[in-house]
């Protein structure tokens, strides 16, 4: 199936099987491993890219679905990713660093939408997001300081 | 400063190996008040953030080689099966599938045991494998392969295995003092059954290798926790030497103890490599890792205390079964019974028992951690039956020095976290929060005691070129700890750069400097000595080169804020006049980790106490708030050092509130291997922590650092579980402390 997708700016047109999820299409295709996949089943948020501006799932997401789209990762830039860059950075948002794009896309897709969220609105954006080295404190606060 | 060879002891969580190792003398000048770290104790943010936070690190399952097959394990459904029939051709005649191999293939064997199984004893065990050209076609070859199976009667409860001696190992018997008479003649005893559960690891990234053979040569990416150990095991299985192998482990996605070596998938992809004449990548999905990549053992352990009637703790005893699946060891479980508190009479007894289930792994503090579990409800139900506050009954059984050696620690400083830990909780005031409402609040605490010390072997080399900025090789690999920053921290101290510029090489069995397995909370403490001496020594020899451009006596130089500077002050030079004339040499400093002092032990120790609110109404109990004081030495990175500590609490709340594997004993199959029904900690379920460490250098120790991986998570399902029983005024005796098992306790 033709599908025409924008990642990160790049615009990218091909033929995809009906099968081929964003994920496999960034990290096999595209070389866009940034990108994680813990679980493959939709359960732990690591794989989350912005697709038109929403968190989505990428292990979830078919290619064929979102013909059109403008999906950005954790390799793409912008002044807002670039501040929670720095602020995972100053509060030790992340340890091994796995679950670390999701975490960066989740609340990139919050701060767009919602740029000064409370304390709830932060836990409740990022609940979906697992960290098992257990950096949600670095997280939460990294989250505050990029809201400013 | 010629190399020697020397006989040591290293403890590895609880197990003592002797060992021959090399080390060099380390001329270092050791911190003091006098002379104190600039660089280490300062939180520094981790030199690795750059490349994690733009998606530009690479982990071992983003590797893609040219020519690169994907492969993909099929696995028993049964818990006890026999193979009775596979269809191979089918297999193979999928388009694009390169290797099939099932347990009639003559396959290198991984730590003693078959890669694959036609005999597979547990629900997960590996029966064949498949290589191809896409994870499609590996998925519609693996349905091709249709197994058929005679299935077999198999054994999941631990107790029935228990009495059936299947045992994985002999069991442990342990005995100080005359216990029966010490529990007859003490005035309080309490004796009460305790049961933990299997926790699953889950670190984010699953096991997982990436093979490619080169002629003879082999190299294998690899998520592991150990490099040096993965090379050992494939060139075991291959049959070449160890150096012909390459482990590569740049950056990795947690492991928790689970991932020592290259493991059975590191092995299985090299020989799938070696027959398809391909690359091969194999990662484990959720399940896979869950069934198959090990988890803490679950336990049930039958303790007696008994004290005197002012409390002090007259005898110990502890009878435990411990369930390993089919393979594992006895981890350490009684060792906070022996360890923690001044007892003269401790007896203990461990049954380690094999079931149909997948093999366990250390998974952070093995053992201690449930066995601190148990020792740390038993001592409050023992402070209940005294009439004692908890703390003080743990403040009177203190005991200053290693009971079971017979010797001094090299530091303890556990009552100053008793006392700070106290003081920051509120505790004398503890009873204040309890109330008859819906909502009751709670406050319990626990002790923790873990190893740690670190030794040697652990090598360094420090380069400095051109541009100054030094370049560290050192063959360890960072799970995420914070290791490599806690390097790049020591190697600047000594070089007078910003620990943002230096640049840490590491995770390759082929860097110079070998370096220990990410395991037992020692690795900072292994490194450490031998990071500083090499960056000591390239430093000296900058200062020589510097002498005689200068024309100013070594000794009257220092480098600081990327200057040369005379201590009279006359000269202040960018260290790149002097390192500009190298060209493209450089110098190359060399360290190694000498052997900790004879005669004492070396453990770390701390405490927590956690305040929970329970709701009686659903039985939900929430952690409120975790204050943590642990006893590690000097602290390095405080930053990484809190991050660290944090990690375990979140992974002991897990264990006290959540966690639990689950297994149909209908089937023997685990209904609950992802995470949609396998709970662990979210973002939701963080509490307030206060943490803080006796940031106090070891005096025995070189740059005083002792471990910090396994103490956090150590005492947190204790205290989690004492605070219950202060709010609610029952016992609960079985973690996790689910709604069921209070509601069930309330009723």
């Amino acid at each position: 199936m033709q599908v025409r997708v924008d990642i990160n700016g790049e615009r990218h047109e091909r033929d995809v099987p009906g099968e081929l999820t964003l994920a496999s299409l960034l990290r096999d295709d595209l070389g866009l491993t940034g990108t994680k996949v813990a679980c493959g089943e939709g359960t732990c948020g690591s794989c989350t890219v912005l697709v038109d501006g929403h968190a989505v799932l990428s292990c979830l997401t078919l290619v064929a679905a979102i013909d059109g789209a403008e999906v950005r990762t954790v390799e793409s830039d912008g002044e807002l990713l670039t501040r929670l860059r720095q602020a995972f950075t100053a509060n030790d948002g992340f340890q091994c660093g796995f679950c670390t794009p999701g975490q960066l896309m989740s609340a990139l897709a919050l701060l767009e939408t919602t740029p000064s969220p409370s304390r709830e609105q932060i836990v409740d954006a990022m609940s979906g997001n697992l960290c098992r080295c257990g950096a949600y404190e670095g997280i939460v606060d990294a989250v505050t300081e990029a809201a400013g | 400063m010629s190399p020697r060879l020397i006989k040591t002891e290293a403890v590895v969580e609880g197990r003592v190996e002797e060992r021959w190792t090399l080390v060099e003398d380390d001329a270092t000048p050791e911190y003091d008040d006098a002379n104190p770290p600039a660089v280490i104790g300062t939180p520094t943010p981790r030199v690795t953030a750059r490349t994690r936070l733009d998606g530009s690190a690479r982990y071992t399952s983003d590797i893609k080689l040219p020519a690169q097959l994907e492969a993909a394990v099929l696995r028993s459904p049964h818990a006890n099966a026999k193979l009775t029939a596979i269809d191979v051709e089918a297999a193979r005649a999928v388009p694009g599938v390169r290797c099939v191999v099932t347990p009639d293939d003559d396959l290198p064997a991984y730590g003693g045991s078959a890669l694959l199984t036609a005999e597979p004893g547990y629900a997960g065990a590996a029966v064949a494998a498949v290589a191809a050209e896409s994870a499609e076609a590996v998925e519609v070859a693996l349905a091709a392969l249709a197994p058929q199976w005679e299935e077999l009667g198999f054994i999941i409860d631990m107790d029935v295995a228990a009495d059936a001696q299947h045992f994985i190992e002999d069991p442990t018997e342990y005995e100080r003092g005359d216990v029966d008479a010490a529990l007859e003649g003490a005035a309080h005893v309490v004796e009460a059954e305790y049961r933990v559960p299997a926790q699953l690891h889950n670190s984010m990234e699953p096991h997982c290798a990436v093979a490619e053979w080169r002629g003879e040569d082999l190299t294998v990416w690899s998520s592991t926790q150990a490099i040096y150990e993965g090379r050992a095991e494939l060139a075991r299985a291959f049959g070449i030497p160890a150096e012909r192998v390459r482990v590569i482990c740049e950056f990795m996605g947690g492991g928790f103890g689970s991932k020592f070596g290259v493991g059975p998938e590191g092995v299985l992809a090299a020989a799938l490599a070696k027959r398809s004449r391909h690359p091969v990548r194999l990662v484990y999905s959720r399940r896979e890792e869950n069934l198959t990549a090990g988890y803490r053992s679950e336990a049930r352990g039958e303790l007696r205390l008994g004290a005197d009637a002012d409390g002090t703790l007259r005898g110990i005893e502890a009878s435990v079964v411990m369930g390993l699946g089919s393979d594992g060891w006895t981890y350490p479980i009684l060792e906070p019974m022996k360890a923690v508190y001044k007892c003269d009479n401790v007896r203990g007894f461990v049954l380690p028992v094999a079931q149909n289930l997948g093999p366990t792994a250390a998974f952070r503090a093995p053992g201690v951690m449930e066995g601190t579990f148990m020792l740390e409800i038993a001592l409050d139900e023992l402070a209940d039956a005294v009439g004692m506050d908890p703390l003080e009954l743990r403040r009177i059984n203190y005991v200053e020095d290693d009971q079971q050696a017979g010797r001094p620690y090299s530091s303890k400083n556990l009552l100053d976290c008793y006392d700070r830990a106290a003081e920051l909780a509120g505790w004398p005031d503890r009873d204040g929060l309890r109330s008859e409402g819906r909502i009751r609040r709670g406050m319990g605490m626990a002790t923790q005691i873990w190893w740690g010390g670190g030794g040697p072997p652990a090598y360094a080399e420090v380069r400095v070129g051109r541009d100054a900025r030094p370049m560290l090789e050192i063959g360890m690999q960072d799970l995420g700890t914070g290791v490599t920053t806690a390097c790049a921290m020591i190697t600047a101290e000594r070089l007078g750069v910003s620990p943002q510029e230096v640049l840490v090489l590491a995770g390759d069995t082929t860097r110079a400097g070998h370096g220990p397995a990410s395991g037992g909370s020692m690795t900072l403490a292994s490194v450490a000595p031998a990071v500083r001496a090499a960056a000591h020594d390239s430093r000296a020899q900058l200062l020589d080169l510097a002498a005689d451009m200068f024309e100013i006596a070594a000794s009257d130089l220092t480098l600081e804020d990327g200057e040369i500077r005379s201590v009279d002050g006359t000269l202040r030079r960018p260290i790149t006049d002097l390192t500009g004339k190298l060209g493209n040499a450089w110098v190359t400093g060399r360290g190694s980790r000498s052997p900790n002092p004879d005669g004492m032990s070396v453990n770390t120790f701390g405490c927590q106490i956690a305040q929970v609110a329970v709701d009686t109404h659903t039985g939900v109990a929430r952690v409120e708030r975790i204050v943590a004081v642990h006893d590690i030495g000097r602290v390095v990175n405080p930053m990484g050092a809190r991050s660290q500590a944090m990690g375990g609490i979140l992974q002991g709340i897990g264990y006290a509130l959540m966690e639990e594997r689950v297994v149909d004993p209908t089937t023997g199959t685990v209904v609950n291997a992802g995470f949609e029904d396998y709970k662990v900690p979210t973002i939701a379920d963080l509490p307030e922590v206060v943490c803080e460490f006796v940031d106090r250098p070891d005096p025995n120790l070189a740059l005083g650092i002792k471990g910090l991986g396994e103490p956090p998570i150590i005492p947190t399902a204790g205290a989690i579980g004492n605070a219950l029983a202060h709010a609610l005024g029952v016992r609960l005796r079985e973690a996790p402390f689910t709604p069921r098992r209070i509601l069930e306790a309330l009723s």
